[in-house]
């Protein structure tokens, strides 16, 4: 019925039961998984000066993944009860529940990291492939659970769909490369003097490549962004809604304006653009401009999601 | 009623013997919020937080107007999403279709809260843990009404059993048009609606979208 027809007069309160630091953590995870897919990347592929990717995203994975949990202990109402979750006993554990399988990942994955970090170091190549096969598949799902809470609460539009994890993984994969991208930057400009200057050289042609694989996944990013925001367009009333929020509403600062297009195509631009896809200062000031425009994505999905009200 | 509908319920037969519900006979409210303060004082529902509440609308240009009331409370849903997503089994469903929250296991990740799609459930800011409508099921169990039904002046919430066809309530849902709130969503809800407004059951009528006032739940 047309809107001004209507006046609510009384209503209960609307509330919005996961905040911020649900945002950051599934912003840690995702840059844990990523950063830990592109060092598997590097050290499978075999080359030796794909090593020093390999170094880096090692530490970054069980750093990042460290730190991703006590933003969901602090926002827990009762977080010294968080042993409920791990009793593991069948009348106590809900294995239907998402949140179960991400207890699981969000303990072993660390472990898993932190051994491939070590042997990556040592230098053993046999013990550190293995573990990289082993952490893959727990670093997509430690990401890709998350998408998993999302898209099974049903009750908000936004949220319940198919492409959710998908889209967390993909999103993952943009902020961990933008990260490792970056501290390769800072490595390679302040921290490489003892280095010869072809191994510089090197680095830097590695840190080009990097961007160029940004770019690719960016370019899927956008693509699955685009086909859920066709969707929101053309399906329920709440969808709707949140597409309102999000394209022209309130959330559009953060959706079109920090996600897209700071966070999405000016990052393009530059690492496809000729001029700038050689330079390191453009490079590094598109890897934050992405990281920047991840967050934007992990906080619009969050709390753009439980913006449309439920009664 | 519930077993012929169930979507997801092969064996209608085996019907439980009981399976509690309530009907608001929204032909009967004066939007009086009894009910609101009956639940309140019987529960000890905190400030700012309801189990049970009425919203209120006006629509229509002068001088076709008319107030129209909603009451809502948890659904007790037969395919309660919330129960489906916690993960300590802390929300559990009664066989007799009350979906109860233990106090003592609820670990406050409100995943429950952000998957139920009518947003009944709150957290106890001075216990911290979850808390919603139950059908007063210290009452039930000891064979009384719901304290809101009870209270209620006008007799529009009728709670009962709706497999026993001699009460009250599965005449009622029988032998009249009902609905749910977002019967779309799958969940079965258990509290049905007679005479419900349109304009009342959909969240959206009426509010400005980028000016609603939200609340973090403590
Ligand atoms: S109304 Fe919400 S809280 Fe109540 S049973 Fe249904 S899904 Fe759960
Ligand atoms: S807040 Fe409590 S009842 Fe709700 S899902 Fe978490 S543990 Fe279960
Ligand atoms: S049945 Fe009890 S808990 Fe539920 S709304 Fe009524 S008084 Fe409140």
């Amino acid at each position: 019925m047309d809107q001004n027809f209507v006046t609510v007069l009384y209503n209960s309160p609307h509330q919005i039961p996961l905040g911020k630091l649900l945002a950051q953590y599934f912003y840690l995870t995702g840059l844990s998984a990523g950063s830990f897919v592109v060092s598997v990347i590097a050290i499978l592929g075999g080359k030796s000066e794909y090593k020093a990717l390999g170094k880096i995203g090692a530490v970054v994975a069980p750093l990042c993944l460290v730190l991703a949990p006590m933003n969901l202990l602090t926002e827990m109402a009762q977080p010294l009860r968080s042993w409920h979750l791990m009793t593991y006993l069948p009348g106590y554990i809900n294995l239907k529940s998402p949140i179960t399988y991400g207890v699981a990942l969000l303990t072993s994955y660390p472990i898993s990291a932190i051994i491939y970090a070590f042997f990556v170091y040592t230098g053993n190549m046999k013990m550190s492939k293995i573990f990289a096969i082993i952490g893959i598949p727990l670093a997509i799902s430690v990401h890709g659970y998350t998408g998993f809470i999302l898209a099974l609460g049903k009750g908000r539009a936004l949220w319940n769909t198919a492409l959710m994890p998908t889209l967390f993984i993909v999103s993952a994969m943009v902020s961990g490369i933008a990260l490792m991208m970056l501290i390769a930057i800072i490595l390679n400009v302040f921290f490489s003097k003892d280095k010869s200057q072809e191994a510089i050289a090197a680095d830097r042609e590695l840190i080009y490549g990097l961007g160029k694989f940004l770019g690719g996944v960016i370019i899927f990013d956008v693509f699955l962004i685009f086909n859920a925001v066709l969707v929101l367009l053309t399906s329920s009333k709440e969808a709707w809604h949140v597409a309102e929020l999000l394209l022209w509403g309130r959330f559009a600062v953060d959706f079109v304006g920090i996600e897209l297009i700071l966070g999405s195509l000016i990052p393009l631009f530059i690492v496809f653009y000729p001029k700038t896809a050689r330079n390191l200062k453009a490079l590094s000031f598109a890897s934050i401009l992405v990281m920047v425009g991840i967050y934007a994505m992990r906080y619009t999905v969050v709390i753009g999601g439980q913006s449309v009200p439920l009664h | 009623m519930s077993k012929t509908q169930s979507l997801h319920d092969s064996t209608p037969d085996k019907a439980p013997v009981v399976r509690f519900a309530m009907v608001l006979d929204l032909r009967r409210c004066v939007g009086c919020h009894s009910c609101s303060v009956a639940c309140k004082s019987e529960n000890e529902v905190p400030l700012g937080k309801f189990r049970s509440w009425v919203k209120v609308i006006e629509k229509g240009r002068y001088p076709d107007v008319s107030r129209q009331f909603l009451p809502a409370l948890c659904n007790n849903c037969d395919n309660p999403i919330c129960n489906r997503n916690c993960p300590v089994r802390a929300t559990y469903r009664r066989p007799d279709g009350i979906v109860q929250v233990n106090q003592h296991r609820c670990i406050g990740c409100m995943y429950c809260m952000a998957s139920c799609p009518y947003d009944v459930r709150y957290i106890n800011p001075l216990r911290k843990i979850i808390q919603k409508c139950f059908f007063c099921d210290h009452r039930v169990d000891k064979g009384v009404e719901p304290a809101c039904v009870e209270t209620c002046l006008g007799r529009a919430r009728i709670f009962g059993d709706i497999n026993n066809p001699n009460s009250e309530i599965a005449q009622t849902l029988a032998t009249n048009p009902v609905t749910t709130l977002k019967p779309d969503l799958g969940t079965e809800p258990h509290v049905f609606y007679i005479a419900a407004d349109y304009d009342a059951m959909d969240p959206t009528s009426g509010v400005d979208i980028n000016h609603i006032h939200f609340e973090h739940p403590f």
